[in-house]
């Protein structure tokens, strides 16, 4: 059970980090909280639903049309909305209630266009891609089906999440730490006045950033079908929650930290779910005011400069 | 202080006057108890939000402890309705008491975290296994209390000293401090004030708001569900309402309700993702043109709104 | 003045890092009732931090900060605002959404009993604001609100004042007119430490001036002494115009 526990831990918990990683940019970026960012995730979630049902396409091609998508969605409306809002005098409260309403706005067309039932995808459909892919590295035929890692069985869908999520991981880094761009919203990240006061077109770079965040989001919604069980419009608002207590755990603005907040949090979740259960829903909430209150900067610790 | 006279007389006695005999000529008492319950929930978001700037995400969990602490002591103990009130009012406060760390905790992050407390508050009282002492998830029912008419008389009460809280906030140095404390901690610092204890303060107070609303509206409807009394629509209802009015103001709150629960109990009960794609898109729009509220456009006008 | 009197305000190796940076590095200075001490230096010699830390904005890392031989050193502002002491800042921070006279108002209210009483429009009218009382405190350009920010210090009724670069901005008449308006504050006991750029300012003002440069005091005296004093030129104008 205890191995069970842990690496169903460490599975789930990677799925989170793919969640957290693009409201952590956004934060990092704007310092802006994307309260729809759950909400933008269901999005994502309902392409990959509407391209199986309609169009038979596998959810695995559709993962980088989501990001695509996504990506080209918020780069105008980052310019729609937050340039006025960052010269507003309170922007970190008004940015908040904002991105609030648009978080309802997106929930009420969602659940106009598309009704409050709840819709999933057959596991099958991940397993299929995933054998593929791994019949394809190892060499050896792998039959569709749960996968088996150190003598435990887990679905397969939660094993392409978690490779999708390290290759997230691995594709923030390389773009904020080895790509020009990605210097200078690092630039933006630690100071936007200073970055501002260098050259730096900021609003591009975060405009750009803010695209990425949704285009993760999207990404992870894709997934949501296997590892949430069934997507309806209105869990977004879990899925916000959730993300914020794995970004707030794992440091602001770094990706590795978010990666280290997916984990501790799919760790505990999972051993609550085993051990605890009936309190398991109690974790999210207690383990975002904990790091909260217990350390605000998050286990990486480096606090980012407010003055 | 003659501001603070006139205001009651213009402001507090009417409303409470109009809901107190609305009941003898409109038949629908529950709707019009609903509307007193957000203009309190309404003003005990403007007293934390509009006088301190924190934003409390997680204000129905102040309701829910008033609508358990109501609810235990009459099943527990049989305890009169107006006992039962007291204690319920006194459990929210003691709520909000243990979650004054949180203002340790910026604008965005004390909201957030002030949510996942009053989540956390109603997965612990929904929980199966403290069925014996909250009845956990299959809610309560208080058969032997229920008399509406009294119910809607406390909730007058209720409404007549939220209001009087509020006018008094607007008129006084406490009041001022407040403004002053959601300006500029620093300054208000240099000004003498005590930021952390004047911000307690208001905090309690509008916690003791919600818990009051919280009781009352156990009585008056002596049977829901855990879900019901935590539900995010309360809270997310009484911050539209309380925006779109204005903060920081008296009339403020109570115009949001009067207006867009209106609009709701005429368009939005029977489609409620039109009502939240009406206010989803009011408060874009206000964040965008009017962050302070429709009263803002009338103090544009020169008008000094109560 | 003879060695037994006790200074108002005794600051004694008073260290405040930010990160690494040392921004105090052990800094000395004594303030007596009635004076008016000059804090000068270049940019980034910490003379705005020592005011931060004395009034309470930030916590001190290291040495003592004494109030009548009593130690306030990390007390909260409002505390120190009830024991007297109280400042501007160098950027004004007045109280945007209220108006001019409710500005001050909020600081006779909560300013601690010595300025329990004081009536805000006598402040005003000390200050030249009283005609603006009832406009909000946005609409004052900056001289304007830097009066206000001295009318609200004043209205705690501090026995010590901290000024933070009142000067800049200010034209030559009603620079003369500040200046009256301090000395006649510290002929009534109040202990004023005027942090300030504009050495004319200093000269016109202060009667003791200290020199800082990296957190830590050069030299302690009068303007005329420290203008000759070797170190002070170098730190002010670089090596070379030492000699």
């Amino acid at each position: 059970m205890l191995t069970y526990t842990l690496l169903a831990g460490l599975l789930f918990g990677l799925y989170f980090t793919l969640i957290g990683l693009g409201l952590n940019l956004v934060f990092g970026v704007m310092r802006i909280v994307n309260l729809a960012h759950g909400d933008f995730l269901m999005l994502g979630a309902f392409l990959a639903f509407w391209l199986f049902s309609l169009f038979a396409i596998n959810p695995i091609p559709t993962i980088p049309v989501a990001f695509i998508v996504f990506l080209l969605v918020g780069f105008p409306l980052y310019y729609l909305i937050v340039p006025r809002l960052l010269r507003a005098k309170d922007p970190e409260m008004l940015s908040f209630i904002l991105f609030f309403g648009l978080s309802q706005v997106i929930q009420a067309l969602a659940t106009i266009l598309w009704g409050t039932s709840e819709r999933s995808i057959p596991g099958g459909q991940l397993g299929r891609a995933v054998a593929a892919i791994l019949s394809f590295v190892t060499g050896r035929t792998v039959e569709n089906g749960p996968v088996d890692i150190f003598g435990q069985s887990f679905p397969a869908a939660w094993v392409a999440s978690g490779i999708a999520s390290g290759i997230g991981v691995l594709l923030v880094y390389w773009y904020l730490y080895r790509t020009k761009l990605g210097y200078l919203t690092r630039a933006v990240m630690v100071s936007r006045d200073e970055a501002i006061a260098s050259g730096i077109d900021v609003d591009r770079i975060s405009a750009i950033a803010f695209g990425f965040g949704l285009g993760l989001a999207a990404v992870a919604g894709v997934f949501a079908p296997f590892l949430l069980g069934s997507i309806t419009p209105a869990m977004g608002a879990e899925v916000t929650i959730t993300s914020f207590a794995v970004i707030v755990i794992g440091s602001l603005g770094n990706p590795l930290g978010t990666l280290l907040g997916g984990l501790v949090y799919g760790i505990s979740y999972m051993f609550m779910q085993s051990y605890y259960s009936s309190w398991a829903n109690l974790l999210p909430y207690l383990l975002l005011i904990a790091v909260l209150l217990l350390r605000p900067s998050g286990l990486l610790g480096r606090q980012t400069r407010r003055a | 202080m003659h501001k603070l006279g006139r205001d009651v007389f213009l402001i507090l006695v009417p409303v409470v006057a109009a809901f107190a005999l609305l009941p003898s000529v409109y038949s629908n008492q529950l709707l019009l108890f609903n509307f007193i319950i957000f203009i309190v929930l309404a003003q005990g978001v403007n007293v934390i939000y509009g006088f301190t700037g924190y934003l409390p995400f997680g204000y129905v969990g102040f309701f829910g402890a008033g609508a358990y602490g109501f609810s235990l002591m009459v099943l527990h103990l049989q305890a009169p309705p107006f006992l039962a009130i007291v204690v319920g009012a006194s459990a929210a406060l003691v709520l909000a008491l243990m979650l004054t760390p949180l203002f340790r905790l910026s604008g965005a992050y004390f909201s957030i975290a002030n949510l996942a407390a009053a989540l956390a508050v109603l997965q612990i009282v929904a929980n199966p296994n403290l069925e014996d002492y909250t009845r956990g998830p299959y809610g309560i029912s208080l058969s032997g209390v229920f008399n509406p008419r009294l119910a809607y008389a406390a909730a007058l009460a209720v409404l007549a000293a939220t209001l009087f809280i509020v006018i008094f906030l607007r008129h006084s140095k406490f009041g001022l401090a407040l403004q002053a404390i959601r300006e500029d901690t620093i300054s208000a610092g240099m000004a003498g004030i005590n930021v952390v204890r004047e911000r307690v303060i208001a905090w309690l107070l509008s916690a003791l708001i919600a818990g009051l609303a919280g009781s009352v509206f156990a009585w008056y409807a002596s049977v829901f569900y855990p879900e019901t009394v935590f539900s995010g629509e309360f809270t997310i209802f009484a911050i539209v309402f309380a925006l779109f009015g204005g903060t920081a103001t008296v009339v403020g709150p109570i115009l949001g309700v009067v207006i867009l629960y209106g609009i709701y109990n005429a368009v939005g009960i029977s489609t409620p993702q039109y009502f939240q794609l009406i206010y989803g898109a009011l408060i874009v729009g206000l964040v965008l043109f009017l962050p302070n509220g429709l009263v803002s456009l009338v103090r544009r006008w020169g008008i000094d709104v109560p | 003045m003879s060695p037994e009197t006790q200074s108002l305000l005794q600051v004694t190796g008073l260290v405040k890092r930010f990160g690494g940076f040392r921004a105090l590095d052990g800094l000395q200075l004594h303030l007596n009732a009635g004076e008016i001490l000059g804090l000068v230096g270049p940019n980034g010699s910490g003379k705005t931090t020592c005011i931060n830390v004395i009034s309470g904005l930030y916590a001190p890392d290291g040495g003592a900060i004494r109030l009548d031989d009593k130690s306030i050193g990390g007390l909260p502002s409002h505390r120190l605002v009830h024991a007297g002491i109280n400042r501007t800042f160098q950027v004004p921070k007045p109280f945007l959404t209220m108006t001019v006279l409710q500005n001050v108002e909020v600081s006779i209210a909560y300013g601690g009993h010595a300025g329990e009483g004081l009536d805000p429009r006598h402040l005003l009218t000390l200050l030249e604001l009283e005609s603006h009382a009832e406009r909000p405190a946005a609409e004052l350009n900056s001289v304007q609100q830097k009066l206000l920010d001295l009318a609200r210090a004043l209205a705690t009724k501090p026995r010590i004042l901290l000024v933070d670069e009142l000067a800049a901005g200010l034209n030559p008449a009603e620079l003369e007119k500040i200046a009256a308006k301090l000395k006649e504050f510290a002929r009534s006991g109040m202990a004023i430490l005027v942090v300030e750029h504009l050495m004319g300012f200093i000269a016109q003002v202060t009667d003791r001036i200290v020199v800082m440069n990296a957190g830590k005091e050069i030299f302690e005296g009068v303007l005329n002494d420290a203008i000759r004093n070797p170190r002070v030129v170098e730190v002010f104008l670089g090596q070379d115009d030492a000699a």
